[in-house]
């Protein structure tokens, strides 16, 4: 209550000095964003977060802006969801990271702000919505987590290529997400079909389902039965950083021939309580800095022009990224996962 | 007109005569009143507002989703019934053994075994079945590394498994309530009169616990059918509803056909609440007197038979847990279990907030929901208002409905006006009461069934009031009951995740939340270390609760018959 009253009070002060400021000149007065950045010291953003090393971006956002985040962790579904029952009401300012087809579902539905950042600019088209509903912040790239001890028992090589995992040897010992319940799987889904056409699309599909004992239920759960070795395989959103550094023997693979990706957004929710400071922390998150920070703990390709990779996607220079086209992917999801469990959702 | 006779059913359903106005009878009516309104406030409401979802959307009223679900997904709803009905009578078949193990045998061991049934009630989500697939997984430790099998543990077997193991604990502590608390004159005078010990078990002591029995079943019966955490984990290819539907609104944002299978799930529960409620408005048997040990000496075959499956039980279950110990000191579980402490040492201090809330949670909802589900159980059970049944019904219905469903429904129900409780730890905990009202309700009406009404009728005829009664008579008998309410209550606030994380704000997180995503980020290690302190700390606090109960002998003089409805108990004693 007393942060409500705060953020109302601040807002009042916020809207009323700037219309006072209107009539002067402008050259007197502090850039008008640092102004805002001053004034939001000490106001709270409320986060639903889904990305990695949240504890230290967020405390360097706290210290750069003054504005306390406080975050819960929710897949991007499970973010959905909520916000669609709060009716645009929600009880958070900020929705950061997830899959970008939740976000093209809730922009879709309105739940979503629309806020064009300033350091938007320097994000290349593809990874962010024109209106500024959501921007993308990094980019998630899919790869094989391979469990080298399986590989070698099985007696084949690690997988390379989307045709490797076709090989006889990997019959059954290849684990991936149900599209339905799983960003990861629906993007590889929407990608495979994209680059390869539909028909040849499904025909891959085919195959590979013969390969899949069954599909995980939860997206978390492949790259770890892979480390495990419950399985040789499983495809994931990322390089298995975590599970490398806890000693599993897996390896991580970028698909050769056709690497799947989407961009993961930040967005403003329809209704935010502390809208200043939630574009306050869009721009933050998009600005050089605060790409680096993004970057350094949580190892993503950054949107940002002119950002460094980290070290371990250095091998992403030789993947080739699929070209997908995410509004068409999101825009097609209903009908693709009706078709994919029709096929193999039995 | 008071002094009922024995096993007087009928009498019982005018229940307690009204005995003139005084402040106390009014203050207990106000009671009534506020707890049954809380009901339809906090679970009907809700309910209603879920259900809405599934035939009212896009503004206008449809049948479609049902249509579909009946068309395609026929075999979903005939999976979610196969599998339900069979780990339920495995559960309260291993259930019965344990109980029976624990109250009738000679054997040692009662006291670990008590322990056992307390410790496996709390199983934190996704860790244990982690430690399943370690176990018995492709790879797993017994069936890989000690057996050499290659088996492939994903299917419906797993599944029946794991919750009838699961759901075999409560089902025991229920059975166990009712079963000492069960004439034991009864079982002399089979004695006397020539059965054998085995003959008197199955004719005298099974039958005069069947009002546990059958609570038992109906719990494990619905909380399979709304378990989706375990088809999700270890089903491999074989779905249920409740996975489903869970798929279906936080993979497909279709919360009508979530909805509605949500609404199809609490059919095969509906019917077994019916089959429940005359099982049990048949069998009021009263004990008029009870004494303590059991004259049963039982055959070793018999004994035999009960320690066995005892012991496989604790074993499997010591195991599991032992595994799940292990691996927060394992450097890396599955691979390298050489010791280490570096798990431990990542747990950061932050967490630590996070712990203490859900414990202030925990707390809170387990004192207040039991201490509501005693008094509603005594609403159905004796006062008999009209509409207990309903009441009785209502009550039931939260457990119905898988966990995720709750938390959405509480957010369509208490996000607008009229009442806007949403952001608040309030609502958190109400939906953590109200959701295991449940089993307290079941574990109270299970022992009230089968007690004698004439103590309560004769402390009125002495001018008692209601409340006094209440507190004098019935809630010391209830200790069973109570103590089960308040440990399940606890133990899985401490535990869930489903419906809260609905209901949580940025900056209120809990423990449970936190373990989840260490796990999500593949921090296995980490999360065990997080499982272990919510598991040792609710462990604790449970096992304090109940010397607690059982020990204050709040009630002067009258330990010895405390004594006889408590000694579910006296394991730990």
């Amino acid at each position: 209550m007393k942060h409500k009253l705060l953020a109302m009070l601040m807002i009042l002060v916020l809207v009323f000095g700037l219309a006072g400021c209107g009539g002067s000149s402008d050259a007197d007065l502090p850039a008008p964003e640092e102004k805002i950045a001053a004034d939001l010291a000490g106001t709270t953003l409320k986060v639903f977060a889904a990305y990695g090393g949240k504890d230290e971006i967020f405390q360097a956002f706290e210290a750069d802006t003054g504005i306390k985040v406080e975050y819960l962790d929710m897949s991007s579904g499970e973010v959905l969801a909520r916000i669609r029952a709060e009716q645009g009401k929600p009880l958070g300012d900020i929705w950061f990271g997830g899959g970008v087809d939740s976000f093209i579902a809730a922009q879709t539905d309105g739940l979503l702000e629309s806020y064009v950042s300033k350091e938007a600019e320097f994000v290349t088209d593809q990874y962010k919505d024109p209106d500024g509903y959501w921007t993308g912040i990094s980019l998630v790239t899919v790869s094989f987590i391979v469990n080298t001890d399986r590989c070698a028992e099985l007696g084949v090589d690690v997988p390379q290529t989307w045709q490797d995992l076709l090989k006889p040897e990997f019959k059954g010992e290849i684990l991936m997400p149900n599209p339905s319940i799983s960003g990861t799987a629906y993007t590889i889904l929407s990608g495979i079909l994209q680059t390869m056409g539909e028909e040849e699309g499904w025909a891959y599909m085919d195959q590979l389902n013969a390969q899949i004992p069954y599909y995980a239920k939860r997206g978390g759960e492949p790259p770890q039965k892979a480390a495990l070795g419950e399985a040789a395989v499983g495809l994931a959103p990322d390089t298995g950083e975590d599970l490398k550094a806890e000693g599993y023997p897996i390896v991580s693979v970028f698909p050769r021939d056709g690497t799947p990706w989407w961009p993961s957004p930040v967005a403003i929710l329809k209704g935010a309580e502390n809208l200043e400071g939630a574009k306050v922390f869009v721009d933050w998150c998009l600005s050089e800095k605060g790409q680096q920070i993004l970057r350094d703990n949580c190892p993503r390709v950054p949107a940002r022009e002119g950002i460094e990779l980290p070290e371990c996607l250095a091998e992403i220079k030789d993947a080739e990224l699929q070209d997908i086209d995410f509004v068409a992917a999101g825009n097609a999801r209903d009908g693709l996962v009706e078709q994919w469990q029709t096929r193999y959702g039995q | 007109m008071n002094s009922g006779r024995h096993g007087m059913g009928n009498k019982l359903k005018k229940g307690v005569p009204f005995k003139g106005t005084s402040f106390s009878d009014l203050l207990a009516g106000l009671i009534y009143v506020l707890i049954a309104a809380s009901v339809l406030v906090f679970i009907l409401w809700p309910s209603i507002a879920i259900m809405v979802k599934s035939v009212y959307y896009d503004g206008q009223f449809t049948l479609a989703e049902y249509i579909k679900l009946f068309t395609q997904n026929k075999q979903l709803l005939l999976n979610s019934i196969f599998v339900s009905v069979f780990s339920t009578v495995l559960a309260v078949v291993i259930g019965l053994f344990i109980a029976l193990f624990v109250s009738h045998s000679q054997n040692r061991g009662k006291r670990l075994t008590f322990a056992v049934l307390l410790l496996t009630m709390i199983s934190p989500p996704f860790v244990s079945a982690l430690s399943y697939i370690m176990l018995f997984g492709r790879r797993g430790i017994i069936t890989y590394h000690l057996l050499g099998l290659t088996i492939n543990p994903y299917g419906w077997h797993g599944v029946v498994i794991m919750q009838a193991l699961g759901h075999a604990s409560l089902a025991a502590l229920i059975i166990l309530g009712v079963l000492r608390g069960i004439d034991k004159s009864l079982e002399q005078a089979s004695l006397d009169l020539g059965a054998d010990s085995l003959r008197t078990l199955l004719k005298i002591t099974i039958p005069l616990a069947k009002p546990g029995i059958i609570a038992a079943a109906l719990i494990a019966f619905i909380q399979s059918l709304a378990d989706f955490g375990t088809p999700a984990i270890i089903g491999g290819n074989f779905s249920v509803l409740a996975t489903e539907a869970y798929m279906n609104v936080i993979g497909l944002y279709n919360l009508p056909r979530a909805a509605a299978m949500g609404t199809l799930l609490m059919i095969p529960a509906l019917l077994m609440f019916i089959i429940y409620r005359r099982t049990v408005e048949n069998s009021e048997y009263f004990s008029l007197r009870v004494s303590t040990e059991s004259p049963l000496k039982l055959s070793r075959g018999v004994n035999y038979s009960l320690a066995l499956v005892t012991a496989s039980f604790i074993l499997f279950q010591l195991i599991q847990y032992i595994t799940i110990l292990w691996g927060a000191f394992a450097k890396t579980w599955g691979v390298d279990f050489s010791f280490s402490l570096r798990h431990i040492q990542a747990v950061e201090a932050s967490r630590l907030a996070a712990f203490g809330r859900s414990l202030e949670y925990a707390l809170i909802a387990a004192l207040v929901g039991t201490l509501l589900g005693m008094i509603i159980a005594y609403m159905v059970a004796r006062k008999k208002f009209p509409g207990y049944r309903t009441l009785d019904f209502l009550v039931t219905l939260p457990y119905m409905i898988p966990g995720p469903f709750l938390g959405i429904a509480y957010v369509l129900a208490f996000h607008n006006k009229p009442l806007i409780l949403t952001g608040t730890a309030f609502i958190v905990v109400a939906n953590c009461i109200y959701r295991q009202l449940p089993i307290s309700t079941r574990a109270g009406t299970a022992v009230l069934t089968q007690l004698n009404p004439e103590t309560e009728y004769s402390a009125r005829d002495l001018g008692a009031s209601e409340i006094t009664a209440f507190k004098d008579i019935i809630l010391p008998s209830l200790k069973p009951a109570f103590l089960l309410g308040f440990v399940n209550t606890f133990t899985t606030t401490m535990t869930t995740i489903g419906a809260i994380i609905f209901l949580v704000v940025p900056g209120s997180e809990v423990a449970t939340v936190q373990m989840f995503n260490a796990i999500k980020t593949g921090q296995i290690g980490v999360s065990a270390v997080l499982a272990n302190m919510i598991i040792l700390v609710t462990l604790l606090i449970n096992l304090v609760f109940s010397y607690f109960i059982l020990r204050s002998p709040r009630y002067g003089g009258r330990e010895k018959r405390e004594e006889t409805y408590v000694p579910a108990i006296d394991g730990i004693k």
